[in-house]
């Protein structure tokens, strides 16, 4: 193994830190001019793999549930020498070569997984308490795939073509790293499956989209194949100046890319690309009933990074262009291309820390990407992507969650007291985050009466402006209050009409039929209905929270907040109730807590529904 | 004869978790026409110890007898199961369709994703990439498969798959499986007499049969109406089945065997230590995801329902079949006569309740509430007939048990209910609902 040699003849030369590996570009259906699968060289952390592969944070377990078959521990490559020429050159046998499904699987999941830990300068570690998030690449035959928080895994189906052979989700760069964001969303705001607005159950598919199609977009090989395509330029290897303005760009790369993917594994994705990319700028969307649908609604996210990514790399395009120059290298453009889909990636997962715990809307991810950064990288000169985002953001009516003029979060509250608490302790410390927020709840708006509980504190590191290591902190938490309709009412908030009703219904159902089951038990006697009246009212929680970031003194720079009686609560009741995911039950409000695996399915058969008319 | 009826006698069978009503339209003392609406079961009460097989066919007998042997109409709403089995001519419902068959229906109604001719280009087209009738109906063809599938999974169920869980399987999956023989045995009897297949706003074909008597046909929309409101969604809905299902067989390809690896690895391994956690996980999961499946499926099969209208004289009664919200939404809301539907469905006299009581098919706001009859005093009262057989779809503490307890308390408070889980279920025991309606001329 070349782990051992390495060890042999002691302290010869380190383990290197990272190591090159062939995935499919996209899918077995992008080809090269050759006709072969587009493959592109990714790098990924190196390790000492285990056969599964198993690794330190992934373990593939190749289990298929719907035939009860298990297809064995694989032992990959452990360089990209000592690959298949058929892996490396993407050769038509690799769509039934389990072995390198494997590696398509882990190598992308691991390439996510550095991504985010690049962009934050930190571990991240999962939702679940293990180290190792499972991956079936050939979980069950199904057109779906999907992070699910209890299996601790991500699963990947596969299903019979219409016209030849199976297609395998776990072939599908933009399926595995879809899947793979939802569990890092997960691990990095676990309340964001909650039942909240439109906005949040939107976001979590937005999202995983966005990073997924950004993460495609970053590879050059791909991005230069899809260029070569299109160029209306007669000299090889150039592009004219018509094959660069913004409409050009976005039918050569968002269209062209959705052209040539399968289109059935499209279908199982909801088109997010096609559908994206076909969404013209307009703030009418927000408020289109059929864009309340969360499967719908991310396309608009979708949609305004990807015109962003557009706009930003057309201007980069225009930057650079000598006067006199009619011609344009195509590798050139494909590597700017690249460059700032990679930089939009960072920027965008460096968004996640800065935004609010609990009820994320689409104007909080804009402002949390704005102010992250800036924080980090103040000078936007080179590519413009702050301008770009927010312009293109506005074009869809989404305007940033802050007041500032530029967008960023305001800055934390002044006043605030930091004398009880210890610097050290706080910046991993959950206890002393919250002693923190406890002695400040006046000055940070915490509700009193209400639960609260300090979710996470994650210390990270990153590189300041003048290149000296900065140790900042991020600490999320939130708050919870169980309510009954009349302890609504002081507190500028109102439950919907009709579920007030409804509660008031199924309690005295509730009442009824213990009666009923009284009298029976005491053989008819006059039953005392002591207990039964003191039964309480039905609650229904209503949740808040916030994030703090501290800068490398242990003073609070930002407190991302959401009030937990804010007047939007009323406005998330009244959209949870006609959407059926709140409910009166006879002990007070049940949440319908959302499966990915759902979203999933709804998204592909754009289903439609209606549940004010259901019972 | 008569040009109008003067009474009209509903019969609701007590046929356990389906459906089967006769409607019979008195003209003279003794001239009257019958029209029988679905005749179909998946599971009969566990309280007699009549095979099902043996009950259908009394059923039969029945109708034939009360029928004096000429049904002048069959209606069967959808291709499930629990509506048209007992159109079958096999032993399994032990020749019960024959009986129906000897009673020469003079027209057959059926939904127009029924029409035989569609479903044989069905089979050649199902690479269409838009979306056509034939994609559609290709797309209902595919979940017949997967329901076989599916009820062959849950009948050896994998250890880690809960009793209840494969139960519900089994169910739903037998409830979708085609139903060969009553199909067929549809067709043939559309074909000595006339066959209808209609869609929202066509001709039912019931009006040549049955003279003074207005039939609407509210639904369900077909393609090119569902397309018109639409616009905005540019996925098949129906594409998803055919993925699932997909057009190749499924016979080689199916559940039972899944992908075929051809590089690189050796088939069915043990599986080791480390892994076994997931394993077992992902096998409990497997099958929650085929019942969020073969649900789907389900809803969509139920969609392609026939809702019936029909306005004799001042009364009004109305057959939706199982049609679900998403076939009701048409004629209530998108349709550009659904004002004038709404309209015309808020003095229904009687109502059939849709889909056995679940809580999708009685569109509470559109068509519930707007019912005028509703609470009236006895005499002026909605009649409301309920077919259905409790504990076998659904969970309560998930709001989703048939009939759904909110809906059923509603029936029972505005409505004269007529629900036939409350006929007994014994050898002597009578075998129906019957409700008399007088119509003023």
């Amino acid at each position: 193994m070349r782990s051992e040699r390495n060890r042999e003849g002691s302290g010869v030369r380190p383990l290197p830190g990272n190591r090159r590996i062939s995935v499919i570009a996209q899918d077995p259906s992008v080809k090269d001019a050759k006709g072969r699968i587009l493959m592109a060289k990714i790098e990924i952390p190196a390790e000492n793999l285990m056969p599964g592969p198993s690794g330190y944070r992934v373990q593939v377990v190749d289990y298929d549930s719907s035939t009860g078959r298990y297809y064995g521990a694989h032992v990959l490559p452990q360089d990209f020498d000592e690959e298949l020429k058929a892996w490396r050159e993407g050769e038509q046998p690799i769509v039934k070569d389990y072995r390198f499904h494997a590696q398509n699987a882990y190598a992308l999941v691991m390439k996510t997984l550095a991504r985010f830990e690049f962009a934050l300068g930190r571990r991240v570690g999962w939702a679940f308490k293990v180290h190792q998030l499972k991956v079936a690449p050939h979980g069950l035959m199904d057109a779906n795939a999907f992070y699910t928080r209890k299996e601790e895994g991500l699963v990947f189906g596969y299903f019979p073509s219409r016209t030849h052979g199976t297609v395998y989700t776990c072939l599908s760069h933009d399926v595995v790293v879809h899947e793979t964001t939802h569990a890092l969303i997960d691990a990095l705001r676990e309340r964001y499956l909650d039942p909240s607005g439109p906005d949040q159950a939107a976001f979590h598919e937005g999202f995983a989209d966005v990073i997924a199609l950004l993460s495609v977009f970053s590879q050059v090989e791909l991005v230069e194949e899809l260029l070569r395509r299109s160029s209306k330029s007669r000299r090889k290897g150039y592009l004219s100046e018509r094959d660069v303005q913004p409409e050009a760009l976005r039918e050569s790369a968002l269209f062209g890319l959705a052209e040539q993917m399968g289109e059935e594994i499209q279908a199982v994705r909801g088109e997010a690309l096609r559908r994206s990319a076909r969404l013209e700028p307009s703030s009418k969307w927000l408020t289109n009933s059929e864009y309340l649908e969360a499967h719908r609604r991310g396309e608009i996210f979708v949609a305004a990074i990807m015109n962003g990514f557009i706009r930003a790399w057309t201007a980069r395009i225009s930057l650079h262009k000598a006067k006199d120059e009619r011609l344009h290298a195509l590798r050139v453009v494909a590597e700017q291309g690249a460059d700032i889909a990679a930089a939009l990636v960072t920027m965008w997962i460096r968004s996640l820390d800065y935004m609010p715990p609990v009820h994320i809307e689409f104007g909080d991810a804009l402002s949390a990407a704005i102010t992250a950064d800036s924080e980090v990288r103040p000078d936007d000169s080179r590519f413009g992507l702050r301008e770009h985002m927010l312009a293109s953001f506005a074009a869809y009516g989404i305007k940033p969650a802050s007041k500032q003029s530029d967008g960023m979060w305001d800055p934390a509250p002044g006043g605030l007291d930091y004398n009880r608490v210890r610097f050290e302790s706080m910046r991993s410390d959950p206890d002393e985050v919250f002693r923190f927020l406890w002695e400040n709840r006046q000055q940070l708006g915490l509700r009193e009466g209400a639960y609260a509980k300090v979710l996470s504190v994650r210390p990270c590191t990153r590189v300041g402006v003048d290149g000296f290591t900065l140790h900042e902190t991020v600490a999320e938490y939130y708050q919870v209050a169980h309510l009954t309709p009349t302890e609504f009412v002081p507190r500028g908030l109102r439950l919907p009409e009709e579920y007030v009703a409804q509660l008031k219904r199924e309690q005295s159902d509730a009442l009824k039929r213990r009666r009923k089951r009284l009298r029976g038990a005491r053989d008819k006697e006059e039953p005392s209905t002591e207990g039964a009246e003191a039964e309480s009212d039905p609650t229904t929680p209503i949740y808040g929270g916030g994030v703090l970031i501290f800068d490398e003194y242990g003073k609070l720079k930002y407190h991302v907040h959401n009030d937990l009686f804010g007047s939007r609560q009323t406005e998330r009741l009244q959209y949870l109730w006609e959407t059926g995911l709140l409910r009166a039950g006879a002990k007070g409000a049940e949440l319908a807590v959302g499966r990915l695996s759902d979203v999933h399915r709804s998204r592909a058969i754009a289903m439609r529904r209606l549940p004010m008319e259901g019972w | 004869m008569a040009t109008k009826p003067s009474a009209v006698e509903v019969r609701a069978y007590q046929v356990g978790f389906g459906d089967c009503f006769l409607l019979s339209f008195v003209y003279r003392k003794n001239e009257k026409r019958h029209v029988l609406i679905d005749f179909g079961t998946t599971e009969l009460p566990k309280r007699g110890k009549l095979k099902p097989a043996e009950h259908m066919r009394r059923v039969a007998d029945d109708i034939k007898a009360v029928c004096g042997g000429k049904l002048s109409a069959v209606v069967a709403t959808h291709r499930h199961r629990d509506h048209i089995s007992g159109f079958a001519t096999d032993g399994e419902s032990a020749g019960s369709g024959k009986v129906i068959a000897e009673c020469n229906p003079s027209v057959v109604l059926q939904p127009w994703t029924e029409d035989p001719r569609a479903a044989r280009d069905a089979r050649v087209a199902t690479r269409d990439s838009s979306r056509s009738p034939r994609s559609f109906l290709a797309g209902l063809t595919a979940m017949h498969k997967i329901a076989g599938q599916v009820f062959l999974h849950a009948a050896s169920p994998p250890r880690a798959m809960s009793v209840a869980l494969a139960k519900q399987l089994r169910f739903l999956g037998m409830d979708n499986i085609k139903n060969t023989s009553a199909v067929n045995n549809l067709i043939a009897m559309g074909q000595k007499g006339t066959a209808v297949w209609a869609h929202h706003g066509s001709n039912s074909g019931l009006e040549r049969v049955l003279p003074g008597i207005k039939i609407h046909v509210l639904g369900p929309p077909n393609l090119e109406q569902s397309e018109k409101i639409r616009k905005m969604r540019s996925n098949d809905p129906d594409q998803f089945w055919q993925l699932l299902g997909g057009s190749r067989s499924l016979k080689s390809m199916g559940i039972a065997r899944g992908g075929q690896p051809t590089v690189g690895v050796h088939r069915n391994l043990p599986v080791p230590v480390e892994a076994r956690w997931f394993r077992d996980r992902l096998a409990v999961m497997t099958g929650e995801q085929l019942l969020q499946i073969v649900r789907l499926l389900d809803d969509q099969m139920n969609n392609t329902s026939l809702i019936l209208l029909f306005e004799v004289g001042r009364k009004k009664l109305l057959f939706p079949g199982d049609a679900q919200i998403e076939n009701w939404s048409y004629a209530l809301e998108d349709a550009p006569n659904a004002a004038a539907t709404r309209k015309l469905l808020a003095d229904v006299d009687l109502y059939k309740v849709g889909h056995h009581g679940s809580r999708n098919a009685t569109p509470k706001k559109l068509l519930w509430e707007a019912f005028k009859n509703r609470g009236k005093p006895n005499g002026r009262r909605l009649l409301t007939l309920l077919s259905t057989l409790p504990g076998k779809h659904g969970k309560s503490e998930k709001h989703t048990e048939v009939p759904r307890r909110t809906l059923l308390e509603a029936l029972e408070a505005e409505s004269e209910l007529k629900n036939t889980h409350t006929l007994s279920f014994a050898e002597d025991a009578k075998l129906c609902h019957k409700i008399e309606m007088k119509i003023g001329r």
